[in-house]
């Protein structure tokens, strides 16, 4: 459990909020034209990192209001709070922190070079 | 006043209880109306604020009064407007319908949704600390302040009426449907609040 500050709101429990999944994930502008594998990706691959991810998070039960939030997963250390609509922030150079200080090779920090098709 | 059955057996026809010197009371019918627009909107912003005769509170996490109205923050574009004389459900609808409702914004009557329960006395901060995550001290620290939260896993909302250093009086807004659980959760929480 961590406690997240909603833009509007301030800081609450994160048992107020919904994670709505990987941010910035752009609906294509030609859908008719895709390959059933293009829009598959599309709809259903997600990124599953273990440092540093930018989501979409939800305040339920309190004002109902999206925004995003880029976070370290390993540690569930909040980077930024940003409104829906703005550019991510640069955030590379930061290793991710793990608890038990494991390196980045040879641990699951690994699965951070994945790449979509 | 139309005349509903109270969600909560045991506070019928307007009946305060007490339970280790904590008031409970479960408040009449209101009307309740949702409304949603875009506060950047002069036009919908002017015909909200004549049929209400005040401004929409642009704050968050709070409410403002005004006769027997009560306009409360829940969004940056949405707000409920709680009418305590529950007989003007349609008038106040209708003005609010004929003036906004043609606009991009929208007026929902959600009178029968939720029920609310007042709560009164001393250490009532004490008793709800023990059900809620939210810090009370930060969220409702003025007598307009509002806080949409969790109560153990009810959707509640919370609204301080009292003044600094008087005694603490909470209205809790929450769905008729779990007014009777949060009603018993509390009075069972009362037992130990003497140490």
């Amino acid at each position: 459990m961590f406690l997240i500050k909603c833009p509007y709101c301030g800081e609450r429990d994160q048992s107020e909020f919904n994670c709505g999944g990987e941010a910035h994930i752009v609906r294509p502008k030609n859908p008719p034209d895709l390959t059933d594998d293009q829009w598959a990706d599309y709809l259903f691959m997600r990124k599953n990192i273990k440092g540093i991810q930018f989501e979409r998070w939800n305040h339920s039960n309190g004002c109902r209001r999206w925004f995003n939030v880029t976070r370290n997963t390993a540690t569930d250390e909040i980077l930024k709070i940003y409104n829906m609509g703005e550019q991510p922030p640069i955030v590379t150079g930061i290793a991710p922190k793990t608890p038990s200080g494991e390196t980045s090779i040879g641990s699951g920090n690994i699965s951070t070079s994945y790449t979509k098709k | 006043m139309l005349n509903r059955e109270n969600s909560i057996h045991t506070l019928q026809n307007n009946v305060v209880q007490e339970h280790a010197g904590i008031k409970f009371q479960e408040l009449p019918f209101m009307t309740k109306i949702n409304l949603r627009g875009n506060p950047n909107d002069k036009k919908f912003l002017s015909s909200a604020n004549e049929v209400l005769n005040t401004i929409l509170p642009t704050r968050t996490n709070i409410y403002i009064k005004i006769d027997s109205l009560k306009i409360i923050w829940l969004g940056p574009d949405e707000w409920l407007i709680v009418d305590e004389k529950g007989s003007d459900k349609q008038d106040l609808f209708s003005k609010l319908e004929n003036s906004i409702g043609s606009q991009d914004a929208s007026v929902t009557d959600v009178s029968e949704n939720r029920t609310v329960i007042r709560i009164m006395g001393k250490k009532l901060f004490m008793l709800l600390a023990k059900f809620l995550t939210l810090n009370l001290d930060n969220s409702l620290n003025s007598s307009s302040s509002v806080a949409q939260t969790l109560f153990i896993r009810v959707p509640v909302l919370l609204m301080r009426h009292h003044e600094h250093n008087r005694e603490p009086k909470i209205d809790i807004f929450t769905n008729r449907s779990h007014a009777n659980y949060v009603y018993k959760i509390l009075v069972d929480g009362t037992q130990n609040l003497d140490f």
